[in-house]
């Protein structure tokens, strides 16, 4: 399916991609994804498909807002039962459904007494009532327990393809977008990349696209020869500037979970003209710790407890870091998407 | 008391004792007069004036067929001033609040000006058979016009606490805007309307600048007061009011009692 919608009101969006399965759109706060939703749903005015044209009660989708009001007159049956027709049989459905769900025991509970996790599957319960054929979820995860959420978001996922149900969710949570089948970044108010998480990960089509993803370290570089590239004058190997122009400025990105920490003492691997990287501030993160250097370059590391517990690492410590050429990823510069 | 209770425990008890002795003053002050009623009224000789439950049927009567006008006039103006946004509402806000903020001896004067005898709308109302002074449409006028304001400021109020993100999912859950309004938006808006009506319909019982004016006759109760208390005297004005308010109040006390029973699900 094809997204293919223009905005004038609230906010002036025009976006185009595809929904494959359970796609993501990844994007930050005050994009206007959630206008977006509206728009699909019919409940904000746009152009454009799908569904053009139609009144929000005839389009055939189902839409999970953020906190996904459920109506609080109505008991979790009775809300399931909201769209269904009829009389008699109302009730055996709905309780169905919520069968479905894994929820069955909650049918006659109020949605207030029900948890975030318990809430989201009565609303997708409802949802799925009037039989849609796509389903729109906002920040799907926003309402939930921190400690839950992972869990519930992938059980809602499978849940979701077991119905084989095409879906689209908007997040500006990386960890949620990573667990789709499709994902499409939004930045500045345009799609600037779509595809699989896979292929977004392995190259990111911006440093915006990199900062959404999580990727902490963005620097400016040029491109020095096939296998090395230039930030601020210091040298880092890098795999992905193979086959690019020389002089090219590209953007470097590197997670801070890639850089690793070399022993002080042993010098087994590691070569005498690697830098002495300066740290400027260390801090404990839960088990393991995040370094942040000064010199020759600021990057950002996360470092694993098993090789920090042996180590009482300090500020204007010099250590050494391991950075592995093929996890220095390089990006376009885009002045349109790239305004850092 | 403990005598090692913090002193910020204290604190917030007396706040709590202060909160608690101004609610029953105030609640003492509303109820005084009221008291005074019970200790004047002279129990032996209680007896009603001529006329006296003839006025009572007339305020009830006009009441019951009032309220319903109030509130297929007053529900959609206070929807609209609800759910609409557009440049200039806030005068259209002004224009409601002036029908609350004219004193109702002004008011019954006004209506008289606009739908009496000598006036070009008054005169086409004739013409179809219609007096709107001193009949009974001019006293369901009456009662319209000064209960209305009260129930289209309630109910406005009432229509939007409701959540409009709970009327868009209904909407896009196949629901008419018509269904939603029914199945949504009046359950959720439940206890203001109630609150509405209730004060529309003490409003139009008690109307009495108004009808005064506009239709001394019909005698409802209120006026009847007046009459009584001009012809006879105070002992012709307490059973009377006795009556009144027996009649009056239990159309509020069950509709704030109903609203107030289904809200705690």
């Amino acid at each position: 399916m094809r997204v293919d919608l223009q905005l004038r009101y609230p906010i002036v969006l025009a976006v185009q991609f595809e929904l494959r399965g359970f796609s993501v759109l990844l994007g930050r706060s005050g994009e206007g994804k959630s206008t977006l939703l509206k728009a699909l749903a019919g409940l904000l005015p746009a152009q454009g498909g799908p569904y053009a044209g139609q009144a929000p009660q005839h389009r055939p989708v189902g839409y999970l807002p953020q906190g996904y009001a459920l109506f609080p007159h109505l008991t979790a049956w009775q809300n399931v039962a909201f769209a269904l027709p009829g009389r008699q049989a109302r009730r055996a459905r709905a309780c169905a459904l919520l069968e479905t769900l894994g929820v069955s025991e909650l049918a006659s509970r109020y949605p207030q007494t029900l948890s975030g996790g318990q809430q989201q599957r009565v609303a997708l319960a409802r949802a799925l009532a009037r039989q849609p054929q796509l389903l729109l979820l906002d920040e799907p995860t926003a309402a939930l327990d921190p400690a839950t959420r992972e869990d519930v978001f992938a059980e809602l996922i499978a849940q979701v393809r077991l119905l084989g149900l095409p879906a689209l969710a908007v997040t500006h949570d990386p960890h949620l977008a990573l667990m789709a089948d499709w994902m499409a970044v939004m930045v500045a108010r345009r799609i600037v990349q779509q595809g699989t998480p896979r292929q977004v990960l392995a190259a990111p089509a911006g440093m915006a696209v990199a900062r959404l993803l999580g990727i902490r370290n963005r620097l400016r570089g040029v491109v020095v020869d096939d296998h090395h590239v230039a930030v601020d004058g210091v040298l880092l190997a890098a795999s992905a500037a193979a086959g690019l122009a020389r002089g090219q400025p590209v953007g470097v990105l590197l997670r801070a979970e890639d850089i690793a920490l070399l022993p002080a003492a042993a010098d087994s691997g590691t070569n005498p003209a690697d830098p002495l990287w300066t740290l400027a501030a260390v801090r404990e993160e839960g088990l393991a710790t995040r370094v942040i250097t000064a010199a020759p370059l600021r990057l950002e590391a996360l470092l694993p407890r098993d090789r920090t517990d042996a180590i009482a690492l300090h500020a204007d410590q010099s250590v050494r870091l391991r950075i592995d050429p093929r996890h220095v990823q390089l990006c376009a510069l885009d002045p349109a998407t790239d305004p850092e | 008391m403990r005598a090692d209770a913090a002193p910020g425990a204290q604190r917030s008890r007396w706040r709590g004792v202060a909160v608690w002795g101004a609610g029953v003053l105030a609640l003492v002050f509303l109820v005084a007069p009221f008291v005074t009623l019970a200790a004047f009224t002279r129990w032996d000789h209680l007896a009603l004036a001529p006329g006296d439950l003839g006025a009572v049927g007339v305020s009830l009567l006009y009441s019951l067929i009032a309220l319903p006008l109030v509130i297929a006039l007053g529900t959609p103006l206070a929807w609209w001033l609800a759910r609409s946004t557009f440049r200039g509402k806030g005068l259209i806000d002004a224009l409601v609040l002036l029908p609350l903020l004219t004193p109702p001896l002004a008011l019954g004067l006004l209506l008289t000006s606009l739908y009496g005898p000598y006036s070009p709308v008054g005169a086409v109302f004739e013409r179809f058979g219609v007096m709107l002074t001193n009949s009974a449409p001019a006293f369901l006028l009456a009662q319209v016009y000064g209960a209305m304001p009260y129930y289209v400021i309630s109910a406005r109020a009432a229509f939007e606490g409701v959540p409009r993100e709970l009327e868009q999912i209904a909407l896009t859950l196949g629901k008419s805007p018509w269904q939603v309004f029914l199945r949504v938006t009046l359950p959720l808006a439940r206890l203001g309307l109630s609150a509405g009506l209730a004060l529309a319909w003490v409003r139009a019982l008690g109307e009495f600048g108004i009808v005064l004016i506009v239709a001394y006759y019909p005698q409802g109760m209120p006026v009847k007061l007046w009459v009584n208390l001009q012809d006879i005297g105070l002992s012709a004005v307490y059973p009377l009011l006795w009556l009144f308010l027996l009649v009056a109040l239990p159309l509020p006390l069950w509709l704030g009692l109903r609203a107030r029973r289904r809200l705690a699900f």
